[in-house]
């Protein structure tokens, strides 16, 4: 425990000295979200709904995924792809503890402080449009998204730690993190909500982890999916968790033996 | 007692050539051709308890490869390697606890942080109870001087001033072993002195065993006793440094001055091989037993003899010879 809190610690204040970037990326946050309700609301054109939504809910929608997928995502894969490729790796190789636990503690302690900042981001947006933006405080569905946008957070992390160890092997993994990077905004509904899709590709993508970082979240939050559907999604996103743990200790297994720590 | 054990160590790097420009690119995507490299070649050794042991050897010899296998961070290819009864590939936090690697050109502080931010993660990680680490700390904080930069951040610090700080982490655990790759590269003479003063004290002191590679020959011949001379991934010396001398140097330099007129070169050329020569100082190159002989004839001479000093041929000429040879 007090290795974790001194490690977070550590990024927090590493964080701070570079308060310049971790505003601008709220900038960048926050028109991303606002150009897609502008787009949103020109399609609209008033239409009273597209795929069951309306405007409002639409709205609702894009701010409250957006609110979570700040939350959940991550920049680990180059992080780690670096690590292995310049040989700084070697560093937490030698010492008494693990460096997926030392990569895990550092990103809780980062998305603890992108969680604050984002939530003051989307406040401001929210207040902007507070007429618009749908209320939801129902206790047994705020549990389930709760549990879900956490589980969500280990399974991306899983994805871009499994996705930076590919560089053991092609030392870098701009490429394919960028590809899977789209794959998962797709399915995950970040581009628009995946119900507008065919059936059978909601079903896919319920099987999937990507859309429990966005899309099911957020239809929780509108009651436009049932409770049961939620709890459903978290077996889901266990049984990833597991399979992505399983992966990676046999990916770093290998990955070690082909290692070798250049640079130092 | 025995600390560190090698057996036949052996490890092979994968690479692959590809042949110029661009056209050289586009058959690279279709075709590589993988050639091996050995970087350490079917060496053994072993290092006792409390020893301070040199690794020289030039540039890709092999040296760092070695100390990575030895701390864990490489898969030997083929053979074993023991340090303190663990088998360092395993990576157990036992083994880990016990040893520490500095490397000169990699650096385990944070740089957007003073150094006592990772001062205080490293005690964490170690496992540090409270007051040891206070202690610990309190002692190598006065060896190295680091008192008044303890609390501003790595990246305004000087070279020495981190490297300094590099130690002071990696030595807060009290390591049983110490693995150092180039501790002193890029440091100023006084910074060298320094750090070698120390790496002495603390052998001495704590009888930690260590291995050291350096490029500087004074490192190496005010530290280590033994040496181990590794070439192109083989050891082709292992023993004391005081016999390699001897061996690869039968004779020593008498550093002649003189005053007056000065000499002419052929006065003093019967007293020996001329290795430099100057009216007023010269060189001469005489064998080991010949060398007091040798000052007793010059001082005795008509010469204008204003000092004599006898003095060991230069390490770095006996290590070139070694690798000629």
């Amino acid at each position: 425990m007090k290795k974790f809190l001194a490690i977070i610690k550590v990024f927090w204040q590493k964080s701070l000295t570079y308060r310049f970037t971790v505003l601008a990326y709220r900038v960048g946050e926050i028109g991303e979200t606002l150009a897609l309700i502008l787009m949103w609301s020109a399609i609209y054109n008033g239409q009273k709904t597209i795929g069951a939504l309306t405007l409002p809910e639409m709205i609702t929608y894009i701010l409250i995924g957006n609110f979570f997928n700040a939350i959940i995502r991550n920049f680990l894969s180059g992080l780690i792809a670096r690590d292995i490729k310049e040989g700084r790796l070697s560093i937490f190789l030698i010492k008494p503890m693990r460096y997926f636990d030392y990569i895990l503690i550092q990103e809780i302690g980062r998305i603890s402080f992108v969680t604050i900042m984002s939530m003051f981001s989307a406040a401001l947006v929210i207040i902007f449009f507070i007429n618009t933006f749908i209320w939801n405080f129902d206790i047994a569905y705020f549990s389930v998204i709760i549990v879900m946008v956490t589980l969500a957070f280990v399974s991306e992390l899983l994805i871009a730690y499994l996705v930076g160890l590919i560089a053991f092997w092609t030392d870098e993994v701009d490429g394919i993190y960028s590809t899977i990077d789209r794959i998962k905004k797709f399915f995950s509904g970040g581009y628009f909500p995946i119900s507008l899709l065919p059936v059978t590709f909601v079903q896919i993508s319920f099987f999937l982890p990507f859309a429990y970082s966005f899309f099911v979240p957020a239809q929780l939050y509108l009651k436009k999916i049932d409770l049961s559907v939620g709890l459903k999604g978290l077996l889901v996103q266990i049984i990833w968790i597991v399979a992505l743990y399983g992966i990676i200790n046999t990916v770093w297994t290998r990955g070690l033996k082909k290692y070798e720590g250049i640079g130092i | 007692m025995v600390d560190i054990e090698a057996k036949n160590l052996s490890r092979t790097f994968e690479y692959y050539r590809k042949q110029r420009g661009l056209s050289g690119w586009l058959k690279f995507l279709f075709y590589r051709e993988k050639l091996h490299a050995e970087a350490v070649k079917d060496i053994s050794f072993s290092i006792d308890s409390g020893e301070l042991v040199g690794f020289l050897g030039p540039n890709g010899a092999g040296k760092t490869t070695t100390l990575k296998m030895l701390s864990g961070i490489l898969h030997p290819t083929s053979g074993q390697v023991k340090v303190l009864g663990h088998i360092p590939a395993q990576r157990e936090k036992e083994y880990q606890k016990k040893f520490a690697l500095i490397m000169g050109q990699k650096n385990q502080l944070v740089q957007d942080l003073p150094a006592m931010e990772t001062f205080i993660v490293n005690k964490e990680i170690y496992e540090i109870p409270d007051q040891e680490f206070e202690e610990n700390l309190d002692e190598l904080a006065n060896i190295f001087d680091i008192h008044n930069i303890l609390d501003i951040q790595v990246r305004k610090l000087s070279l020495g001033q981190r490297m300094r700080c590099e130690l002071v982490a990696a030595l807060l655990h009290k390591p049983k072993i110490l693995f150092l790759d180039e501790p002193t590269i890029g440091l100023d003479v006084v910074a060298q002195k320094n750090i070698r003063d120390f790496i002495k004290k603390y052998n001495q002191e704590k009888k930690t065993t260590i291995i050291l590679t350096s490029h500087y020959m004074e490192d190496i011949r005010e530290l280590c006793q033994r040496v181990i001379i590794i070439n192109l991934g083989k050891i082709i010396y292992d023993g004391k440094l005081d016999d390699l001398i001897r061996k690869y140097a039968p004779y020593k330099l008498l550093k002649v001055i003189f005053n007056g007129n000065g000499v002419k070169l052929e006065e003093v050329e019967k007293f020996g091989e001329i290795d430099e020569f100057h009216p007023y100082a010269c060189t001469i190159k005489t064998k080991r037993n010949e060398a007091k002989d040798t000052a007793i004839a010059l001082l005795s001479s008509d010469l204008p003899v204003d000092d004599i000093i006898i003095d060991e041929v230069d390490v770095n000429d006996v290590i070139r010879q070694v690798f000629n040879s």
